[in-house]
């Protein structure tokens, strides 16, 4: 008797102990528990409406997330170049199916085409994927370091590319009334239709990511990422594979890219700035290197976040970016100092 | 640098290719309209002259320990800042008032905190042994509060930025004068091996008198407050830069498994102190208040700035100065043994963390100053920052990475490539010129033009 009320006395004493060795243990866990609880709060909290967009925006950001981790977690190429095929993706997408009013146009020169959404889908996710072969063959004979930096100079190109290409993008300006999408010629203007269409497309991108990772392809991947030239000395050409990867991610995220374009129905070059791609590197690393799940953890924290800060009481509105930035940049170096691999990640940087 | 290996013959043939069709474009164009190529060098050597101070920080801050600092375009931009902060009453849109009580605070506890660790680096062993722990350490805090509050008055007080940066300059033309001094005394001096207490005496003296004059000469002319600040400015970005190292980076190497994981955090670094930035001084561009220079100068038919010529002269002066410090001097021996091998380096005694702190000192001076000749020139811009690492990395990736003839070279390369490569097509596709530039250098000269031994 005794001896039971001392091992619960210690039990007890050993509390604080046991929570920290769980919470380091199982972070994944918590995490996963507590993002989805805030989200719950909130969007209960905010009414319908306001959750089928955070949903929606979350989905986009999603696609991105998982397409970058293909490369970032599982094969150990911090690119940084992302958002140019988000970008490409979206203008292609926009360019091809905007259809606006003649009295916006006076004085314009711009084609159109008007095609369905469905139409331009493949188009915009094909080129992307081209634009990605192209530069890829260039790019996958580097590694590391010097990858970023070509990574944030595809991401500036494509930046310019998008401001000063005026007879297509319209630059600065940016394309409007692109329509949403139609199937079988019925239109999906509800919010939740289309939310359940991205949520799909989003299925399908985890699925073809999980099939990836789980296949013999992916195994190679991961041994690029572990030592490249050690699976060189086996026989297999590591920067072939650093080039398959880089298209089949550069796809997906032109893929995210289009359904940006017909949701929010407007693009301008200010969604492709580099920013957008560093603060998506810092998704996939706080959600976890080599983890699909936690690249979605990381998408959901982070659009959480975002929408988050704009309800912080006494901050102005000019500075809600900011504030943004701030926590992501603090977050990134405080999982640098004491979780590399982020929270629910396989593979330590 | 981890690139596959050396280029093949045809990449060679490329290569050689593409190298003649750049001079035959070139003297094309020279031939076509010599007027047009002379402005064109002129102004590509005005922004090399940046490029070159950027790459020349950069490349030795990376020789010597081996990850890419983006903190780097940071410090550019704090430095740009710091002048436009401390000069916004003489700028031109004088309706703009930044003064801002909570950063002058934050930078003097950042400056106490590196005083107090440099103090007890430097002395807390030697002194140990004669006084009481406490009593050193009380002695240092306090030389360390009393530098922290200096700072903030510093701030708080641009009008009289004349009067009272005036010890600061005292402090290091003393310093400066003295050292020199005793360097060339003790080297030239007849007779025995040790220098003499005279020649410490002399040049403590004369290092002392130099200051003095030069502090009461600049306490006399406001006109200096520019400049002043200018040096007020390099120094701050240097004590963030190494505040950042001592306290962030170093513990984080000794954790790293590999290089990546320092980019990724001082990625979070630059994104924190960009926002920081966009916060205090808002999203816009600021002009930066007239320095000298602004007459126009003609040459054959090209115009500019006498300005430039300062900035080109800047560049080769710190491409000098760095040289020495690297080459010739006892501290630059160590920086390199540091470079070569760390490890060794503490075995055989060095205090590599403080000379590390040294090097991200001097670097982030190297990068704030390139910030402030930009800024001088044209205008200033929280995301100035990315946009000038991004330049001083290209321009030291296409000299030769970890070399200094490479990035002066490649600085100046950089800027009159990007103002040929912009002659037939508009301006804005400058930056693409840039990255066509290091994406050619990657893939057939991945190690520069002239390598690192």
């Amino acid at each position: 008797m005794q001896i039971r009320q001392l091992e619960i006395s210690q039990n007890f004493s050993r509390l604080p102990q046991t929570l920290l060795f769980s919470l380091r243990n199982h972070l994944e866990i918590w995490a996963t528990v507590i993002v989805i609880l805030a989200a719950a709060t909130f969007m209960l909290s905010r009414g319908t409406g306001f959750s089928i967009t955070l949903v929606t925006v979350f989905a986009i950001w999603a696609m991105l997330a998982v397409s970058l981790n293909l490369v970032l977690g599982y094969t150990g190429l911090l690119s940084v170049g992302h958002v140019g095929f988000y970008g490409i993706g979206a203008y292609t997408a926009a360019v091809l199916t905007a259809n606006p009013r003649q009295e916006l146009l006076e004085g314009e020169i711009i084609q159109i085409f008007a095609w369905p959404f469905f139409a331009a889908l493949p188009v915009a996710v094909l080129l992307c994927g081209v634009v990605a072969l192209i530069v890829g063959v260039a790019f996958s004979r580097f590694r590391d370091d010097v990858y970023v930096l070509v990574s944030f100079g595809f991401a500036i190109i494509a930046y310019n590319v998008f401001v000063n290409w005026q007879w297509v993008t319209r630059g600065p300006f940016g394309i409007h009334q692109i329509p949403k999408p139609v199937i079988f010629g019925y239109t999906i203007n509800d919010d939740l239709e289309f939310l359940l269409l991205t949520l799909a497309f989003l299925a399908i991108i985890v699925g073809i990511s999980w099939l990836i990772v789980t296949s013999s392809f992916g195994r190679v991947l991961k041994a690029v990422r572990e030592d490249e030239d050690a699976i060189e000395v086996f026989g297999y050409r590591s920067s072939r594979y650093k080039l398959a990867i880089w298209v089949i991610s550069a796809m997906m995220a032109g893929l995210a890219g289009a359904m940006l374009a017909t949701y929010t129905s407007f693009v301008d070059p200010n969604s492709f700035i580099l920013l957008e791609s560093i603060l998506l590197v810092a998704i996939v690393i706080l959600g976890g290197l080599a983890s699909i799940w936690g690249s979605l953890l990381g998408a959901l924290a982070f659009v959480l976040l975002e929408e988050g800060v704009r309800f912080v009481p006494f901050l102005p509105p000019e500075h809600v970016g900011q504030v943004r930035q701030i926590i992501l940049g603090t977050l990134l170096v405080l999982l640098m100092l004491f979780r590399p691999q982020g929270v629910a990640g396989r593979f330590k940087l | 640098m981890d690139i596959l290996s050396r280029p093949g013959r045809p990449t060679l043939i490329l290569a050689i290719a593409l190298t003649l069709a750049a001079i035959a474009y070139i003297s094309w164009k020279v031939t076509e309209s010599p007027d047009q190529a002379l402005q064109f060098t002129i102004n590509g050597l005005n922004v090399g002259a940046v490029y070159a101070l950027l790459a020349l920080g950069f490349t030795l801050v990376y020789s010597t320990v081996w990850f890419f600092d983006l903190y780097y375009g940071a410090a550019a931009a704090i430095g740009a800042y710091a002048v436009f902060y401390l000069r916004a009453g003489q700028a031109t849109d004088t309706a703009y008032d930044p003064a801002n009580i909570g950063l002058n605070i934050a930078l003097g506890l950042v400056v106490a905190g590196v005083v107090a660790w440099a103090l007890h680096t430097a002395f807390f062993e030697r002194l140990r042994e004669r006084y009481a722990a406490l009593l050193v350490r009380a002695a240092y805090l306090l030389v360390a509060v009393v530098a922290g509050g200096y700072t903030m008055i510093l701030l708080q007080y641009p009008d009289n930025l004349h009067q009272t940066a005036a010890p600061l300059i005292a402090l290091i033309s003393a310093a400066v004068i003295g050292t020199v001094l005793y360097w060339t005394l003790s080297r030239f001096a007849p007779g025995s091996a040790t220098p003499s207490q005279w020649v410490a005496i002399l040049s403590v003296a004369a290092g002392l008198v130099v200051g003095a004059v030069a502090a009461i000469a600049l306490a006399q002319a406001p006109e200096s407050r520019l400049y002043i600040s200018w040096l007020v400015s390099c120094l701050l970005a240097g004590v963030v830069s190494l505040a950042l190292y001592r306290g962030l980076y170093a513990f984080i190497l000794i954790r790293a498994r590999s290089t990546l994981i320092m980019l990724v955090a001082t990625l979070g670094v630059l994104l924190t102190i960009t926002a920081i930035l966009v916060m205090t001084f808002s999203n816009t561009t600021h002009p930066l208040p007239a320095s000298f220079g602004n007459n126009l100068l003609t040459l054959g038919g090209a115009t500019f700035k006498a300005f430039a010529l300062f900035a080109i002269g800047c560049a080769i002066v710190g491409f000098i100065l760095l040289w020495l410090l690297i080459h010739k001097s006892p501290l630059g021996k160590i920086i390199r043994a540091i470079g070569d091998d760390e490890q060794v380096a503490r075995i055989v005694g060095i205090n590599t963390t403080a000379i590390v702190a040294i090097v991200f000192f001097i670097g982030a001076m190297y990068a704030a100053f390139a910030g402030i000749l930009t800024g001088q020139d044209i205008a200033i811009q929280p995301r100035m920052g990315l946009e000038l690492l991004l330049k001083g990395w290209i321009a030291s990736v296409v000299g030769g990475i970890g070399n200094l003839y490479g990035a002066i070279l490649g600085g100046f390369l950089l800027g009159v490539v990007e103002q040929f490569g912009i002659w037939d097509i508009p301006g804005e596709w400058q930056d693409g010129v840039a990255l066509v530039l290091l994406i050619l250098f990657l893939s057939f000269w991945p190690r520069g033009i002239i390598p690192r031994r």
